[in-house]
């Protein structure tokens, strides 16, 4: 997953409950030194018997916010989504480079 | 994406293992230096089992050769590991790590380390601080384990009568037996979905490691917590003057990247609050049962009180109409006694 262009994550999730799953995973994605290369990292666990969705907020270094409906979506497809705007990011940053 | 390492998942048992392996080694050399006895299927020149038509009992199939991997990172010898560990581990704890480097591990385990030293003043504690561990394990290994340590009971395995051995038992973890009651729980969702492992089984996601105490003990939780997962009020981050290696890049850096998700007590299964609240009972489970056994004294006393009341009462009363009727009939008494006198 390409995290250069990530300045924010939020999550909150309740780890009893099966969609928990692809918000947690994708807090492994991101790499070691994550929070020292700027991005913004709060998690937030809720407790046991909240029904409240897990969500997963993320904010790119353009601006751009996203909210990802951790609930239906996989981790494949999340970093899928992530991914196609970090591309982009991507394709600028090398063109302004060069 | 980063690389992501494996480690051993136990400190302490490869420690454990690795010295019975050495201990075992001249035994193995000396196998491995008369391996004439040993019958291969390629080497057909041993005689003696020709003539018996029964394959000797350290026959190898050319198929399955003894495996070259090291006992400690076998997938069999891990699982055995953790059944093994959540029989015998009343209080396990249950973190996410995202991606933690060795250094980073390496210094939370130094200031956990520190922390249960410091409140570890007398011999008991002190036996509970040695075995506090905070091990990172494979988790879907983790989880078969948690199945079976849920839903196989060895001793409801029957005896195998048929074979050379009359009457074996073969009931351990990696039987058939084990594998047949996992097999069949696991086909019958709703059923699981109320014991412990159906509680438990959503946790176990992702990158895992699990810190086990030995025993129930407030005391060194509230310590493992304070440095682990640190919450104001209850459970406070060690001051800076006390413990300045806490406050070390790598120890915060990695502190961030570890995430309490909750914790297996006594076979019941706690979430973050829960285990804090374990953590907050005062003086441990001494208290407690101090308190149980103040509970149950102040019980009875009220009880005998109570029950006195009744009978103390009625003697009261007795008592009062008994003087009353004494007062009432020494007036008469005094008044029949003049009678009689004028009588005679």
């Amino acid at each position: 997953m390409i995290s250069r262009f990530l300045t924010e994550v939020n999550t909150k999730f309740n780890p009893f409950s099966k969609q928990a799953k692809a918000a947690r995973l994708f807090l492994t994605f991101l790499p070691p030194n994550a929070r020292a290369t700027g991005i913004n990292i709060q998690t937030t666990l809720l407790p046991r018997q909240s029904t409240e969705p897990s969500m997963l907020y993320l904010k790119f270094k353009d601006g751009k916010e996203m909210n990802i409906d951790c609930e239906k979506m996989g981790i494949k497809s999340i970093i899928e989504e992530v991914d196609r705007h970090s591309r982009v990011l991507q394709k600028q940053a090398d063109l302004t480079d060069s | 994406m980063p690389p992501r390492l494996r480690c051993p998942a136990s400190a302490s048992l490869t420690a454990s293992i690795s010295r019975s392996a050495v201990s075992s080694r001249p035994a193995m050399l000396a196998i491995a230096s008369t391996s004439s006895t040993r019958s291969y299927a390629t080497s057909l020149s041993s005689k003696s089992s020709l003539g018996g038509l029964r394959l000797p009992d350290d026959y190898v199939p050319p198929t399955k050769p003894p495996t070259a991997r090291p006992p400690e990172v076998r997938k069999a010898q891990l699982l055995r590991t953790y059944t093994s560990l959540l029989r015998s581990t009343p209080l396990i704890l249950v973190f996410q790590h995202n991606n933690l480097t060795a250094l980073e591990w390496a210094a939370v385990r130094r200031e956990l380390r520190l922390a249960l030293a410091a409140i570890s003043s007398n011999p008991d504690d002190a036996l509970v601080t040695a075995d506090v561990k905070l091990q990172i394990i494979r988790t879907r290994i983790f989880d078969v384990a948690l199945k079976i340590v849920e839903f196989f009971d060895p001793s409801s395995v029957a005896p195998v009568k048929s074979g050379s051995n009359k009457n074996r038992v073969y009931n351990h973890d990696l039987s058939k037996a084990a594998y047949k009651a996992i097999k069949s729980v696991s086909e019958e969702p709703e059923k699981v979905a109320d014991t412990a492992y159906g509680q438990l089984s959503p946790l176990m996601v992702g990158p895992l490691a699990v810190l086990t105490f030995p025993a129930v003990s407030p005391a060194h939780l509230a310590a493992a917590l304070s440095i682990l997962a640190p919450q104001a009020p209850a459970f406070p981050a060690p001051s800076r003057k006390k413990s300045p290696g806490y406050y070390d890049p790598t120890v915060q850096n990695a502190l961030q990247k570890l995430l309490l998700v909750g914790g297996r007590i006594e076979g019941k299964v706690f979430d973050v609050d829960g285990v804090r609240w374990v953590g907050g009972i005062e003086g441990g489970l001494d208290s407690l049962r101090a308190q149980l056994v103040y509970l149950l004294q102040s019980a009875g006393l009220g009880l005998t009180s109570a029950l006195e009341g009744a009978s103390k009462s009625l003697w009261l009363t007795m008592e009062s109409r008994r003087s009353v009727l004494e007062e009432e009939s020494k007036p008469a008494e005094a008044a029949a006694e003049p009678d009689g006198e004028k009588k005679e």
